[in-house]
């Protein structure tokens, strides 16, 4: 019986709730000033400085990377085998959700080696994807986080998908496997959820799913597997010169700008919650509530 | 420079596209005006009405396959060589990225997606977009043309423009191009549902709940609080993730944008992706026990105490207002 293997794309971003209002300032200031380290030549802003902040799953890639492990529990009760693999760009702060992925019972968890400059640059961080598809040659369904990280630009799955020449659906919030390569997907569109099913291979970028939590390991599924080792890869094992790509970016980052969003933020005093609401109420919401 | 705006009338929401890319050429774009736009449509009894939204004088026609982007970046990739457009301009939303985004590759262009505005130039097009989850503005530089942007979704929210004349300078039919639909790897399309957050995008008396309510049983409390004071119920990203309220509850930029008359957040910090959901409020009332979080800077109004507790007072002081003001008006007091 053939397998359907799936490859979930994901990367690790600072947690940007846990920056101060003047760290963004700061990295405002840098852009004006040159300072920090430029990539791709000059005039290319570096962006704000992240490197102290913990470290997070991005939550879409962290939504694909549960709907993955829960697809193949389904698939495996209709009789249907799920081979999974998980693959990162990025630095050492990857390496511990390689190890966790490993635990929950991924067969295959690579890091493609990238340091900081790709954040901006959607095509290459596609360039890698791509590549590491076609040179292991062991994918028929991708699936990554339909946008987030710093750039949040949502342009990564359907760049992997046109360098792959495979169809793309993204915002996608359900997936069935209905058989080596069938899958029945929901995704967002502009007018609403539509259905389909997809003949493989395919690429599919997950949006606003109701999965969205990676379950945790235990220390039985760690001591389990201990054994299981992450792979690294340069990205010049897969034929790709970072820095000439970079270099041969079509559009930089080149200015950061602080988004001064301040109210008023007029502070209700009162001694009881109820004497707070009551005194909300009177001051402001009992003009604008009786006109609704 | 010629440039072309590209209006996708395969879909449903046509109508808000153009107006929302008309409000970008007028207020969004710095440069040489569009030149005109290309129209996808596929049934014939729609092409009318979208000549008349189109945000140019001038349009193009072109009958394509209903709901297949790929067909439509196929069409534009001929206009593109052929034509010598140098910009194209999408409408936000999931299509535009899509389109800009797949263009851009196929004709060794450059792509912009969630543009704010755009300043074209001969040799460079500079662009601004949110960036760092809405933390902050980008500046962006495209060198490489063709240049594909597509708009940020804010732009929906544009009034209308007066009326147009319209001239259709051409109608072509693609249907028979390269996209045959027994090519395509979709099959069984099924449109189940409309876009689930309607309600939220259309509410005047907005609550919406944070991870500050610390539980399902929080959350549930606020919704209650919520239906009792006649308000739409929504959520911060969170929240939805946790599993405490459904998705198709969440605000912000993977969810609903509102604009409500008045909008009460309850243990929200106000995350700007969250923000970006709410900003349009006429007013914001902000609750929530840390005053350092950023939402008490960024509402006008804040009371500092356990949120679930004021906002259940505040449902409360509501329901009794509205029964004085309204003896007859039992229907949202349950």
């Amino acid at each position: 019986m053939n397998a359907m293997r799936i490859l979930v794309c994901f990367k690790v971003t600072p947690d940007y709730e846990a920056l101060r209002e003047a760290d963004w300032a700061a990295g405002e200031a840098d852009c004006v000033s040159g300072a920090g380290v430029a990539v791709g030549g000059t005039g290319v802003a570096s962006g704000v400085e992240t490197r102290y902040v913990p470290r997070i799953l991005d939550c879409f890639d962290e939504s694909a990377l549960e709907m993955a492990l829960r697809m193949r529990e389904a698939a495996a009760r209709d009789g249907v085998a799920v081979g999974l693999g998980a693959v990162a760009v990025g630095g050492r702060e990857v390496e511990p959700h390689l190890r966790t992925l490993l635990a929950l019972g991924y067969e295959r968890a690579t890091r493609v080696h990238a340091e900081a400059g790709l954040d901006f640059v959607p095509t290459v961080t596609a360039s890698i994807v791509a590549r590491y598809v076609q040179e292991t040659n062991k994918t028929d369904l991708l699936m990554l986080g339909c946008c987030s990280g710093p750039d949040d630009s949502g342009m990564v799955p359907f760049l992997v998908a046109e360098e792959l020449g495979w169809p793309c659906l993204t915002q996608v919030t359900e997936v069935t496997v209905l058989s080596d390569d069938r899958v029945r997907v929901a995704h967002m569109i502009d007018d609403g959820l539509l259905r389909m099913t997809v003949r493989l291979p395919c690429v599919l970028g997950v949006g606003n799913a109701v999965v969205a939590r990676l379950r945790v390991p235990t220390l039985t599924d760690r001591l389990a597997r201990r054994d299981q080792h992450t792979e690294l890869l340069q990205a010049t094992d897969l034929g790709i010169d970072v820095p000439a790509e970079l270099g041969r970016a079509t559009c930089v980052l080149t200015r950061l700008q602080v988004i001064d969003r301040s109210r008023a933020g007029v502070i209700i005093g009162g001694e009881t919650p109820r004497a707070k609401a009551q005194a909300l109420f009177d001051s402001h919401l009992k003009s604008m509530i009786e006109k609704l | 420079m010629r440039s072309l705006v590209v209006l996708d009338g395969t879909v449903g929401t046509a109508a808000q596209q153009a107006r929302a890319l008309g409000a970008f050429l007028r207020e969004g774009l710095i440069g040489p005006p569009a030149a005109e736009t290309l129209v996808f449509y596929h049934d014939e009894r729609d092409a009318g009405r979208l000549v008349g939204q189109a945000p140019t004088c001038q349009v193009r026609l072109v009958k394509t396959a209903a709901g297949r982007p790929d067909a439509i970046v196929d069409v534009l990739s001929t206009v593109a060589r052929d034509d010598g457009n140098q910009l194209f301009i999408f409408a936000g939303g999931y299509s535009g990225t899509e389109l800009a985004t797949r263009l851009a590759h196929r004709i060794g262009g450059a792509a912009v997606t969630d543009a704010l505005g755009i300043e074209v130039g001969p040799e460079r097009l500079l662009c601004r977009r949110h960036v760092y989850s809405n933390h902050m503005v980008g500046h962006f530089e495209l060198s490489a043309r063709p240049w594909c942007v597509s708009i940020n979704a804010s732009w929906d929210d544009a009034p209308s423009a007066v009326g147009l004349e319209h001239i259709v300078l051409s109608d072509t039919d693609e249907t028979g191009g390269t996209a045959e639909a027994d090519e395509t790897p979709f099959e069984d399309l099924e449109l189940v549902e409309p876009p689930p957050t309607g309600d939220l995008a259309q509410s005047r008396l907005l609550v919406v709940a944070g991870a500050g309510a610390g539980s399902r049983e929080g959350v549930e409390r606020i919704a209650e609080a919520a239906r009792r004071m006649g308000a739409d119920f929504g959520v911060s990203r969170p929240v939805a993730m946790s599993a405490w309220a459904p998705m198709d509850r969440l605000v912000g930029v993977s969810g609903a944008r509102t604009a409500p008359e008045l909008c009460i957040v309850v243990g929200v910090s106000g995350a700007p992706a969250l923000y970006w959901g709410i900003e349009k409020a006429g007013f914001i009332a902000a609750i929530d026990l840390d005053e350092r979080v950023p939402i008490v800077k960024s509402a006008d109004a804040v009371i500092l105490d356990d949120g679930v507790g004021v906002i259940e007072e505040l449902a409360e002081i509501i329901a009794s207002n509205r029964k004085n003001v309204c003896p007859d008006d039992q229907s949202r007091d349950g």
